[in-house]
């Protein structure tokens, strides 16, 4: 349990101090701030975190398009040319770009969490390197996969 | 695991509800998901730009079918775990969270019943919809 430094101390003084980072509590106690989004030092672990959570939601409405896909291919021809083109506006493929995107990065931070709940990566140092290493596979597949998917016609605007 | 039974794995003391299932089915459901997420992008670059036809031809493989019906269920429950941690951390009110939870094991089961029905009519290679329902 962490108690706040004591006054008087003139290196660390919390009744002196104009940084922000305590607070006077209403019973009088001067605590540390509680901390909120808006204090915390950004670190990759964090944004990592944070983009495995909003990337897993994405994930879901992306398995709602490809039911939507399975139901337009099995509602026959005319129910998949509309579906498709629909798909391929530049909205729709900025749509999929994106939903491509949340897969490879959630794959690349979900094998990371795998490799943490082995008990491995788990100093400082590692840890940061597999999360922006994830970042980075999440964007580089998804680059190379559409830029593929350009250049070999399978896809146009 | 009945309530008050306390056990160890390691000097790690296990859920003595239902934590440590879900714990494991998070986790079994994510190693699944490796290989067949790879599968999946593959089978997206080569579904991409095939046309009718060629999704058609696509599901005439058995393996691509079988292989999609499993992502998809092993998708969906994993997705049903992971909305169901998010509710968890940021609905408080029991009434709401109950609901939402409620709603998305709802969306789960329609999610997975319509994608193995249409799967296995593609795979067959039965009469498109509505028309041919049933044949």
């Amino acid at each position: 349990m962490s108690t706040s430094p004591l006054p008087g101390d003139s290196s660390n003084d919390p009744t002196d101090d104009q940084s922000g980072r305590f607070v006077r509590q209403p019973n009088g106690r001067v605590r540390p701030l509680s901390p909120h989004l808006q204090v915390w030092r950004w670190h990759v672990t964090m944004l990592g975190s944070i983009l495995h959570r909003i990337t897993g939601g994405a994930l879901s409405g992306g398995a709602v398009l490809v039911a939507l896909w399975l139901l337009a291919l099995a509602f026959g021809p005319e129910a998949y040319a509309t579906f498709t083109g629909w798909m391929g506006s530049p909205l729709g493929l900025l749509v999929w770009f994106g939903l491509t995107l949340c897969l490879a990065y959630h794959l690349a931070a979900g094998v990371r969490h795998l490799i943490w709940d082995a008990g491995e990566g788990l100093t400082p140092k590692s840890a940061n390197a597999l999360a922006t290493g994830s970042i980075v596979f999440g964007v580089v597949v998804s680059v190379v996969f559409w830029a593929g998917l350009f250049m070999t016609g399978r896809v146009s605007l | 695991m009945s309530l008050g039974t306390k056990s160890y794995i390691k000097g790690v003391k296990v859920s003595e509800r239902h934590g440590a299932g879900e714990w494991m089915q998070e986790r079994l459901s994510s190693l699944i998901l490796v290989p067949l997420t790879l599968w999946g992008l593959w089978s997206g670059w080569t579904l991409s730009g095939a046309g009718y036809e060629g999704a058609l031809a696509w599901f005439r493989s058995p393996v691509n079918a079988t292989l999609l019906a499993v992502t998809l269920l092993v998708s969906v429950w994993h997705m049903n775990m992971g909305l169901k941690v998010i509710v968890d951390d940021y609905i408080h009110k029991p009434v709401s969270r109950n609901t939402l939870v409620g709603l998305i094991g709802l969306l789960c089961v329609v999610l997975a019943a319509a994608g193995v029905f249409f799967i296995v009519r593609l795979a067959l290679g039965s009469a498109p919809l509505p028309a041919g329902f049933g044949a």
